[in-house]
């Protein structure tokens, strides 16, 4: 009897060895040292010093925002709302290499199908494996040579430690700033700012920065919504290596028989193809601004977490000619059938509501935006 | 061959020496000389086949419908054979594995067979071992019926060139060919946790079929269960789990991740059911 029963043994002992190797994995290296102990100020600091300009990880993004249920977007949909608010739902998982500034690849993996963006100097393509379309998108060259902020105000002689400081001390009177306990992400140990809001009348209930203790860099940004256990949105790497990745990743060609578009930025239509005929800066700005910009401009009202964003009806303002057809503007949003199909009615209006946002459109056109719960854009709607 | 004659076979090379080499090889033989076999890889070849004659006597397919690559095929023939591969993963595939693999021990029982092998000296771990094995053989034949036939009819039907990836980037045939029986080789890897539970299941009962079906009505709820948001606890253990994984083997650079998790994730179902069958089979009463 006893012989028959050894003879389970094994399978007794599998699940055992698998429970303790699962838990010992879950286990935080508590055994690691313990990072130097650093002030919030420090540890803004080292994110402001950071000079990790090369790394190739893989990050996961996870949201559970209870955005209103929208139906799956078909092919038919182009690029624009269908799959920003795709982004938005359920978990993602993307490939990110970074070599200096100009040289970035994303690449969103979905199911079967990869998004990928591109970009090599003043080069950007994005592709979708999806229905094989290669957009391409000549970039202005300022973007090209962001540099870094030290060199963008000369003269001066902040260290990155007094602007953070004095960045902490802006949002001091709204925000609390504390430190946490150390924490993991892929495999490195890392700071935990934590920001909560000073406010009850906002959604946030803290945002959780995870800063790498050795080199400053963001490893995870969790923002967690009041009332949710879930965090209502998260984005942070699952593996990170800090070395330049293979350089023939950043040289994209579209692939034989892939459709291509071409895309020009709105705002700047003229300024990709003849560089020498602008007059000056502050000109050159608003030439590509749409007639109606000015009166359509956001107000914002509130301080800090509890500030609702508000955009005036907009009075009829023909976008003649305008360059930015196929991107999505204000205008094109709120005839949106997605975007109807996503709002509820409520008093004064519809709204979408999320964990995070809430967006008000009221009947007469107007739109209120912000991380407040709706019955304060209704009053803020209602005050004018 | 018939199962008497095999029997005499192993009995006789088992006493004579002791290694397991001849038991193994006289049931990959029996295996892979079996009509029924035959006749499961002959199926899978046809999947591709029948893709590929398809879309050759049709119009043209457009991008983003019907399974993933589908439009693809008619530029390149290369991804017949991938076409192919993500159609049989969820059915064709586990069907076939788990008439072979539910057959193991409950085949011989149902012939009444068993009790002559294990009066063999071989034992009854070895007589196990050998079964998986024979199972693992035909989960790495099967996967490979379907990429080489896919490969073939693709390169005789549309014209061969350099392969664009999920990451838009392109490779040359060579290379998406090596590629393809990456996948297969990830796919084989998919299928030997099944593999073990049926080889479990084999060891319930003398009545092959329930065996069978029972593996396949398994790994059916395992993909449904996948597909259940309310279990999202439960999906890193489901051996389906990473099935269709093997997408990251078609990026640029390959993406080694689900690889591995999978490759982890089915060493540790081997690991449980192959001890339950071990309990069970080792202290079962062979009465056929």
């Amino acid at each position: 009897m006893t012989s028959k029963w050894l003879r389970w043994m094994p399978a007794a002992a599998v699940p055992a060895v698998i429970a303790a190797g699962v838990l010992a994995g879950s286990v935080p290296a508590s055994a690691r040292d313990p990072l130097p102990d650093k002030t919030p100020a420090q540890v803004l600091a080292m994110i402001g010093q950071h000079s990790t300009k090369a790394l190739s990880g893989t990050l996961e993004q996870t949201s559970e925002l209870v955005l209103p249920d929208v139906p799956q977007i078909g092919p038919s949909a182009g690029p624009g709302t269908g799959s920003i608010a795709e982004l938005l739902t359920g978990p993602h998982s993307a490939r990110v290499f970074v070599d200096g500034p100009a040289n970035v690849r994303i690449q969103v993996m979905d199911r079967l199908a990869e998004r990928d963006a591109v970009r090599q100097g003043n080069e950007l393509w994005l592709y979708n494996s999806k229905d094989n379309t290669a957009t391409h998108v000549t970039l202005p060259d300022k973007a090209a040579g962001s540099k870094p902020p030290a060199t963008r105000m000369p003269g001066s002689v902040l260290t990155p430690e007094e602007l953070a400081a004095r960045m902490l001390a802006k949002i001091d009177s709204t925000t609390e700033v504390t430190v946490g306990d150390d924490v993991e992400v892929a495999g490195r140990a890392a700071y935990s700012l934590k920001l909560t809001p000073r406010s009850d009348g906002t959604l946030v209930e803290s945002v959780a920065i995870a800063v790498d203790g050795e080199k400053g860099l963001p490893l995870s940004v969790e923002v967690r919504a009041r009332g949710q256990a879930e965090p209502a949105f998260r984005a942070a790497f699952t593996s990170l290596k800090l070395e330049a990745p293979d350089a023939g990743l950043f040289n994209f060609t579209p692939p034989p028989g892939a459709t291509i578009k071409e895309l020009v930025l709105p705002g700047r239509p003229h300024a990709a193809k003849v560089p020498g005929k602008h007059h000056g800066p502050g000109k050159h700005y608003g030439t590509g601004q749409p007639p109606g910009a000015q009166r359509n401009s956001p107000s914002v009202t509130g301080s800090g977490w509890d500030s609702i964003v508000s955009f005036p009806a907009r009075t009829a303002a023909p976008n003649t000619g305008a360059p930015n057809a196929g991107v999505p503007s204000i205008d094109n949003l709120l005839t949106d059938p997605l975007l109807r199909q996503a709002t509820v009615t409520v008093p004064g209006g519809r709204a979408i509501s999320t964990s995070l946002l809430n967006v008000l459109l009221t009947d007469d056109g107007r739109v209120f935006a912000g991380s407040v719960p709706l019955e304060r854009l209704q009053a803020a709607a209602a005050a004018r | 061959m018939s199962h008497s004659e095999r029997t005499a076979n192993t009995a006789g090379d088992a006493r004579r020496t002791p290694s397991s080499g001849p038991l193994l090889a006289s049931e990959l033989t029996l295996l892979f000389r079996r009509r029924r076999t035959q006749a499961l890889l002959l199926a899978l070849a046809a999947i591709p086949v029948m893709i590929a004659v398809v879309v050759r006597v049709s119009s043209t397919v457009p991008p983003g419908r019907g399974p993933a690559f589908l439009d693809r095929i008619t530029q390149n023939g290369l991804f017949v054979g991938v076409t192919a591969l993500i159609v049989a993963v969820p059915l064709f595939l586990p069907l076939t594995i788990g008439v072979v693999a539910g057959d193991t021990i409950a085949g011989e029982a149902g012939h009444g067979t068993l009790r002559y092998l294990l009066v063999a000296p071989a034992g009854r771990v070895r007589l196990l071992l050998v079964k998986y094995v024979g199972a693992v053989a035909f989960c790495i034949a099967a996967p490979l019926a379907v990429a080489l036939a896919g490969a073939g009819i693709g390169a005789a039907l549309f014209p061969v060139g350099p392969v664009t990836l999920l990451s838009g980037d392109v490779v040359e045939p060579g290379e998406a060919f090596s590629r393809m029986l990456l996948i297969a080789a990830y796919q084989t890897v998919s299928l030997l946790g099944l593999s073990a539970i049926g080889l479990f299941l084999s060891t319930l009962t003398d009545v092959p079929v329930g065996a069978m079906a029972a593996t396949i009505v398994l790994s059916v709820a395992s993909q449904v269960l996948d597909q259940l948001p309310q279990l999202e606890w439960l999906h890193p253990w489901l051996f389906s789990h990473y099935w269709f994984g093997f997408a990251d083997l078609l990026r640029q650079p390959i993406g080694w991740e689900s690889f591995t998790s999978n490759a982890m994730l089915q060493g540790g179902y081997i690991a449980l059911f192959g001890a339950l069958a071990y309990g069970r089979f080792v202290s079962k009463d062979v009465l056929s």
